[in-house]
């Protein structure tokens, strides 16, 4: 008689579940016994208590296997790809690397000095001895292979049919170091037989900058009679001059006497004949375009024995 | 769970043949419709492998998983504010109530049946700490440590929400 309603009913579940202290089930039990109330709540709570219990459970479909499984191949891949992006992932890592014992990370100490101190060893003595010479080797290999890269650039864009590439060609000449018979070669045939009169002008001027080879002289003495267009005409009398060429005074006689000929290039080129026979270089007269390109006189070994 | 927490990713698929039905049955139950409860399975499983490292290995791997999945849930009923919940309870309700039995079954089942209608018209609150109790049945002392609470305020909660329960069962009934 110790225990009222209140107090028993919230128990009552328990009860039911036997999952109360003994003695407290004893009490339960013993207020149940002359408490109808109590016994119909018992047995209320005990039908719902059952029922819920007997609800069959929910069947996912089968689509969830499958996909649950997809969803994992999807993550292992992409953490697998990025571990560095996932945040977790990353913390995850540097839990691992703390987590070693005190063994381990002695070891990691002095891995890390014996790599300081190789690092520094290196610092000191590396770059006064060998990868120096090795780097200017490689510098070296390097600036040839980029001399060499162009020289093939100027051969196949000088055949370009764009004029605008043919100049570009033939402003390459001004970075070679040493043009080789090959690049030679197609200047002097870029003089003679381009169609584009600016481009032959362009060449004109490069290859008067590489007078100092034999080659290119002769070449552009003999270029002298495939020469039709008078602005062409006149800027290979003024080189010829700049040069101090006697070989070219027989060609451009020939040129003088050629019908049809300009009356502007006529008198150039007598005028240069005269500066020829004189040995003094021709003063470029600036009224005239084609004059703009000033020669730098060459050192000359075959001006001297001319003069 | 632990070993998954390592590292060995693929050791989540035992963990999902041993817990998904009672997974499924705990988020269908306490939302009503297959598809979700199916959509949301797969999200609880994927934030364990997301947070794998938040799982300390104290308290059973269920715990976790179930507090899981009620943040998952919260965050979904969030979502869908004004969806309606519990659409196919009355589906459910009528699949377990269907067909041609023997009378007795099928008055049982009819019990059943009705008392799901009732569970689905407990609020929120009581219907969890049931379903974790009786469909899930996790000890008190677990049901607490899920819904970071004490063993006896779970007590008091289902003790509760089976009145509650009972009253609407009744009700319907009658």
């Amino acid at each position: 008689m110790d225990m009222h309603c209140e107090q028993a009913q919230p128990q009552l579940l328990e009860y039911l579940n036997n999952e109360l202290p003994a003695a407290e089930q004893a009490r339960v039990q013993a207020h149940l016994a002359h408490c109808p109330d109590c016994q119909e709540e018992l047995l209320a709570l005990r039908q719902v208590w059952h029922t819920l219990g007997t609800t069959p459970e929910p069947e996912p479909s089968e689509n969830l296997r499958p996909a649950f499984y997809s969803m994992l191949a999807a993550y292992k891949e992409e953490v697998e790809a990025a571990p560095t992006f996932s945040l977790a992932g990353f913390w995850q890592k540097c839990r691992a690397l703390l987590a070693p014992g005190p063994a381990l990370r002695l070891a990691y100490g002095l891995g890390l000095l014996v790599v300081g101190l190789a690092a520094g060893y290196w610092l000191n003595n590396g770059p006064k001895t060998a990868p120096a010479t090795a780097d200017q080797q490689q510098l070296a290999a390097l600036t040839t292979q980029v001399e060499q890269m162009r020289q093939v650039m100027l051969l196949s864009l000088i055949e370009n049919p764009s004029a605008t590439e043919r100049l570009r060609a033939v402003s390459y000449t001004k970075d070679l170091s040493g043009p080789n018979d090959k690049v030679i070669d197609a200047l002097l045939s870029t003089l003679n037989h381009d169609e584009n009169v600016n481009v032959r002008l362009a060449t004109l001027e490069a290859l008067a900058a590489l007078a100092q080879e034999p080659k290119v002289r002769l070449g552009l003495v003999q270029a002298l009679k495939h020469q039709d267009s008078p602005l062409v005409q006149s800027a290979l009398a003024d080189v010829m001059v700049q040069l101090q060429e006697r070989r070219s005074v027989q060609p451009l006689r020939r040129l003088l006497n050629q019908p049809g000929l300009n009356q502007a290039v006529k008198s150039k080129i007598e005028e240069s004949l005269q500066h020829l026979s004189n040995g003094r270089p021709a003063a470029p007269s600036t009224s005239e375009p084609y004059h703009e390109t000033d020669y730098s006189p060459q050192p000359d070994s075959a001006a001297g024995t001319t003069v | 769970m632990l070993r998954v927490k390592a590292g060995d990713v693929d050791r989540m698929g035992l963990l999902f043949e041993r817990h998904h039905r009672k997974l499924y049955s705990f988020l269908y139950h306490m939302l009503g419709r297959a598809d979700t409860s199916e959509d949301l399975v797969q999200n609880v499983f994927y934030r364990m492998l997301k947070y794998r490292h938040t799982y300390t290995g104290e308290g059973e791997f269920r715990t976790w998983m179930y507090h899981l999945a009620r943040n998952v849930l919260a965050d979904h009923i969030k979502k869908n504010r004004h969806a309606t919940h519990h659409a196919d309870v009355q589906d459910f309700a009528e699949k377990i109530g269907g067909g041609t039995r023997a009378d007795e079954t099928l008055q049982r089942e009819q019990e059943v049946a009705t008392l799901h209608k009732a569970l689905g018209r407990l609020s929120a609150d009581n219907r969890e700490v049931l379903i974790l109790s009786r469909f899930q049945e996790l000890k008190y002392e677990e049901i607490a440590r899920v819904m970071n609470t004490t063993e006896g305020a779970v007590k008091v909660r289902v003790h509760r929400a089976l009145n509650e329960l009972k009253t609407i069962y009744l009700r319907i009934e009658n």
